[in-house]
């Protein structure tokens, strides 16, 4: 498999404050990776190494091979960064046609490209229009657009829903979903809605360190999950009875409502069928079973 | 694609942009019209009038009497006393117009984070270099403007154009580019490490000021360190008054050199600085 992100002992620090600490991961091609993490624990500094904005105190970043921010990786590797604005004094039409003449395009081909990547974005109408006549949600989809101009092989994207409003927000991840088989991402958001919908591999980033690099392949066979989701508020009685069922391993109340059920599915393949059977027995009703946990769950509760 | 090429086609495009910015955008018309403006008040009180002077045999010859010893008499020897006067004035003013012209190299870029969008596709070398490109192309277009209208003031004085005049006026083109490529590079340095236009501005001047008083007192001191003070940016502006013709171009080494220290010093600040 193809290494597309290599860190080894990334270290930075700001001043006294330690941002990053000896943060090492590799991210392969076709993956969708999602950086998460609370306020300051460095997703935007591993961003803009990895983008070539900043440099690290120690260890390295190479991208494709090459150190991050390499001329070699003009072109290839794209970004969505946070805050970045256009020039307020071009329309966003000019500014994508200069960016595509930078990453080697033609003029006309410059334009037509400008005119793809706004459609994506549904911005065709805005072609003409400057960053200042654009609300907020549209300047981010303009961004996000730029970050698509050629062909890139990778595309950092640091928050790239939010401010959308949710039709933009569904639209935006529908892109990202439908280029993901042809272009690896690395996305940063707090969404961890979206980045279950998007991701195949989670990086949790606290004060600095890398606390879990999980990927989707990775399934334990030992150990499964399933979460039900119920529409009365009588855990404690649902609890005692699936608590019989043999395979089970651990069950705990997430939230009300909301069961997670851990099993062991070599003792028993059948676990999501006996808990529905279970729950027809007794007359209890339930709003969805999904099988495994969500990201939410997978990084903040403990199992 | 060879990395010098790369960078000098960036380079190319990037100064391209920046006369787009001088001839299709608001802020660029606004520096265009305050440009007319500034030389339309110039042309009409000062230089119309003292050509009228300068043109009287009286006051040539009591002006030699004065000045004769430092060479400015030479003045006269320019095809018309317009042009004479355009590159006194010009000489003057435009290093000190040229800080503030020249001081959003790079600064609004910083502060918008336009510049991330910018290095995910060029090197901050073909930046720094396009930027200063731009500006120089900028800065051209402004001087032949106002030396056009100088000489079709004395076109209008003299009843028409000599081959002489347009020779005259390359020459002071051709100077005032040199004089301004070190002030340009300059602004080059000091848009690369802060971001705002007016805060490189303050810093550029402090900078020159402060630089030329310590470098004085320095040479107070050690006098045989006298040299020194030739090698501050516009220094050769008081060795060129009093001369005129292609001969001023044996002052052009000095400040071909400290644009290229400069430019790679705006370089070194671009690069080393987190974006």
């Amino acid at each position: 498999m193809n290494t597309i992100i290599q860190c080894q002992q990334l270290a930075k620090r700001f001043g006294s404050k330690t941002v990053l600490q000896q943060l090492s991961f590799e991210l392969h091609q076709g993956d969708v990776a999602a950086l998460i993490g609370p306020n300051g624990a460095g997703k935007t500094t591993l961003f803009s190494i990895l983008c070539g904005y900043l440099r690290p105190d120690s260890g390295n970043a190479r991208i494709f091979g090459h150190k991050a921010g390499s001329s070699a990786l003009f072109g290839k590797v794209a970004a969505l960064p946070q805050d970045a604005q256009f020039d307020p004094a071009f329309s966003i039409g000019e500014q994508l046609d200069f960016y595509g003449r930078l990453q080697g395009l033609s003029s006309k081909t410059a334009r037509e490209e400008s005119k793809r990547v706004l459609a994506l974005v549904g911005l065709t109408e805005q072609l003409q229009h400057k960053a200042g006549a654009l609300s907020h949600g549209m300047r981010k989809r303009a961004a996000i657009a730029q970050a698509f101009i050629g062909a890139p092989q990778l595309v950092l994207l640091d928050e790239p829903t939010a401010g959308l409003d949710p039709v933009n927000a569904l639209h935006i991840r529908q892109l990202i979903s439908r280029l993901s088989g042809e272009v690896s991402f690395m996305i940063s958001s707090h969404n961890i809605f979206e980045l279950e919908q998007l991701c195949n591999n989670v990086l949790y980033l606290e004060n600095g360190q890398l606390k879990q690099h999980s990927n989707s392949d990775n399934t334990v066979q030992q150990l499964q999950h399933l979460t039900l989701h119920l529409e009365q508020d009588n855990s404690d009685a649902i609890s005692a009875a699936l608590r019989q069922l043999p395979g089970l391993i651990d069950l705990h109340c997430t939230q009300r409502r909301e069961l997670v059920l851990s099993y062991n599915p070599q003792h028993n393949a059948d676990f999501d069928l006996a808990v529905l059977q279970c729950l027809a027995a007794n007359g209890w009703r339930y709003r969805n079973l999904t099988k495994g946990q969500t990201l939410e769950q997978k990084l903040f509760t403990p199992v | 694609m060879p990395k010098l090429i790369m960078t000098l086609q960036h380079a190319g495009l990037y100064a391209g942009f920046e006369l787009r910015r001088l001839w299709l955008t608001r802020r660029g018309l606004m520096t265009l019209a305050a440009t007319a403006v500034l030389w339309f008040f110039l042309l009409r009180y000062a230089i119309a009038p003292a050509s009228d002077l300068i043109a009287s045999e009286g006051f040539q010859q009591m002006f030699r009497d004065v000045f004769g010893a430092f060479g400015l008499s030479q003045l006269f020897a320019w095809p018309v006393p317009e042009l004479a006067i355009y590159w006194i004035l010009s000489l003057l003013l435009l290093p000190l117009l040229c800080l503030f012209f020249t001081a959003n190299q790079l600064c609004s870029d910083l502060e918008r984070g336009t510049l991330r969008l910018l290095a995910l596709r060029s090197s901050r070398l073909s930046i720094v270099l396009g930027r200063f490109s731009g500006q120089m192309l900028v800065q051209s277009c402004l001087i032949l403007l106002s030396l056009v209208a100088t000489l079709s003031l004395a076109a209008w004085r003299e009843g028409g154009l000599t081959l002489a005049m347009l020779n005259a006026a390359a020459v002071i083109a051709v100077n005032l580019l040199l004089v301004l490529l070190p002030f340009t590079a300059l602004m080059s340095c000091f848009s690369a490490m802060v971001r705002s236009s007016r805060l490189a501005v303050s810093l550029a001047i402090v900078s020159l000021g402060l630089g030329f008083v310590l470098l004085s007192s320095f040479v107070f001191y050690f006098p045989d360190f006298l040299f020194l003070l030739g090698y501050m940016p516009g220094t050769q502006v008081m060795q060129l008054l009093p001369m005129q013709g292609w001969q001023t171009l044996q002052y052009a080494m000095l400040p071909l050199l400290q644009t290229l220290v400069l430019l790679s010093g705006a370089t070194v600040l671009l690069t080393r600085k987190a974006l």
